[in-house]
């Protein structure tokens, strides 16, 4: 089974709803976030590019347990969707986190 | 990189610590949990050359609780600051 695949999709899915149904700060909205998650996935096709290239990769996955698909370069897509679901809860927390109503 | 951001747009983030750690506990707990799961399961491993050796229980390489933390930093400096770039007036 493609765990890592099948988590990842489920994260973002899971953190989507809970904010579409029960968190609601308006996050998604924001220009701002979508201008951030660009920047953020720019940093993360380096660094995570960084990391994870063949030809002497610092992290290694179980290619059983992954959808196998790499881009760019030799990242596994299913880390963008890790970084996503990372990111977005955070900023998740600090807009529920925010003094007064926003 | 973000350097920068954390000296001219780190006064939302960095300036209040108590709301940061509200903020992080949960996602950094979560995102822990995962990757210990994720190294029990063989999921993924880490190249013993290019990591400090240092673990933390269960496996947990000390980079990735410091990847864990600094990740969701990087991430608030860049939102706040994109805010601040297009909610001029924004509080």
């Amino acid at each position: 089974m493609a765990e890592y695949t099948v988590l990842a999709i489920g994260a973002v899915v899971a953190i989507v709803s809970v904010e579409l149904v029960w968190l609601r700060t308006g996050l998604f909205r924001r220009l701002a976030f979508a201008v951030s998650t660009v920047v953020m996935f720019v940093g993360q096709v380096l660094v995570d590019g960084w990391l994870t290239k063949l030809s002497a990769p610092i992290v290694l996955y179980d290619e059983n347990q992954t959808s196998g698909i790499r881009a760019p370069w030799d990242i596994p897509v299913e880390d963008f969707l890790f970084g996503f679901a990372l990111v977005t809860l955070v900023l998740l927390c600090w807009q529920r986190t925010a003094a007064g109503d926003r | 990189m973000t350097v920068p951001l954390e000296f001219v747009f780190g006064r939302r983030v960095l300036r209040d610590p108590v709301r940061l750690v509200r903020t992080l506990w949960l996602p950094v707990t979560l995102f822990v949990v995962w990757d210990v799961l994720a190294i029990e399961r063989d999921t993924w491993w880490y190249n013993e050359r290019y990591v400090t050796g240092w673990e933390l229980p269960f496996g947990l390489p000390l980079e990735e609780l410091l990847f864990f933390i600094v990740i969701p930093v990087v991430g608030l400096l860049t939102f706040e600051a994109v805010r601040r770039v297009l909610e001029p007036r924004g509080g």
